[in-house]
């Protein structure tokens, strides 16, 4: 199982989503959400969302291992 | 001379004066301390809102704010609330501070920012650099600055009226990072 992050404006879209997922690539996992949450896979297409795996910023064809976690993130706002 | 790094992510108030004597005291041979805190604001630019605007335009909602010029308007915040990636944050702006130390002759180095909910005249950020020569430390705050705004993961919600807004990024923190892009020019 892969656990699902949503960070910032995400998370108000992914208020539904569940914890974990089975999927082999972020990309995948975006392709999985989508039947359910349009909205959020709408989003999550946008080209400034990054996404990152085990904390280390990754592109959307990352092979994922059973028991990561995967988080998207949208532009950052901080200082 | 070894480079000294403070980094810190808390919900709890820093005190500047704490940081800079601990900047100041972190080796004989500082010349030169540069601090930057950043602030809460009493208001954000509708431009800022990305939503909000759409929404502020179809409803008219903005018709009693007070507009400061003719190119934006400024809403008032009763709270701005920051998230961050706990873990990947810190990460993050250690590889920053990397960067910063690699460019410029940094003695030590202190970044502090707050998450949670904060008020209008709250500090968020320090971004503190010591260093023999006033240059290195100038020019490296603002890199920090440049880079954790546009790089750290953490994001900015506000609120008024009950309602919660998330903050957009602002092309011109995007622009402000990109001018270190390839220039080693210290």
């Amino acid at each position: 199982m892969i656990n699902l992050l949503f960070f910032g404006r995400l998370g108000d879209f992914a208020k539904q989503v569940p914890a974990t997922i089975e999927a082999s690539t972020p990309a995948e996992i975006r392709q999985l959400l989508a039947a359910d949450f349009p909205d959020l896979a709408r989003e999550l297409h946008q080209p400034q969302v990054l996404v990152s795996v085990n904390k280390m910023i990754v592109g959307w064809d990352q092979p994922l291992f059973d028991g990561g976690e995967v988080a998207f993130l949208p532009p950052v706002t901080g200082g | 001379m070894s480079m000294s790094t403070r980094i810190r992510i808390q919900q709890q108030d820093f005190d500047l004066a704490e940081e800079y004597q601990l900047l100041r005291q972190s080796d004989s041979a500082v010349g030169a301390v540069v601090t930057f805190s950043g602030l809460v604001r009493d208001f954000e630019l509708v431009s800022e809102l990305g939503s909000e605007l759409d929404r502020g335009v179809d409803r008219g909602v903005d018709r009693g704010v007070d507009r400061q010029d003719q190119s934006s308007t400024k809403n008032p915040i009763d709270l701005l609330s920051l998230q961050h990636y706990p873990g990947m944050t810190e990460s993050l702006l250690e590889t920053i501070v990397e960067q910063a130390n690699q460019r410029w002759n940094l003695i030590a180095t202190t970044v502090i920012h707050r998450v949670g909910d904060l008020v209008p005249k709250d500090q968020i950020v320090l971004v503190g650099v010591a260093s023999q020569h006033r240059a290195d430390a100038f020019e490296a705050a603002q890199f920090l600055m440049d880079y954790l705004k546009t790089q750290a993961t953490f994001w900015k919600s506000v609120r008024r009226n009950g309602e919660q807004q998330w903050i957009e990024s602002k092309a011109s923190d995007q622009q402000a990072a990109a001018r270190w892009d390839g220039s080693d020019d210290k």
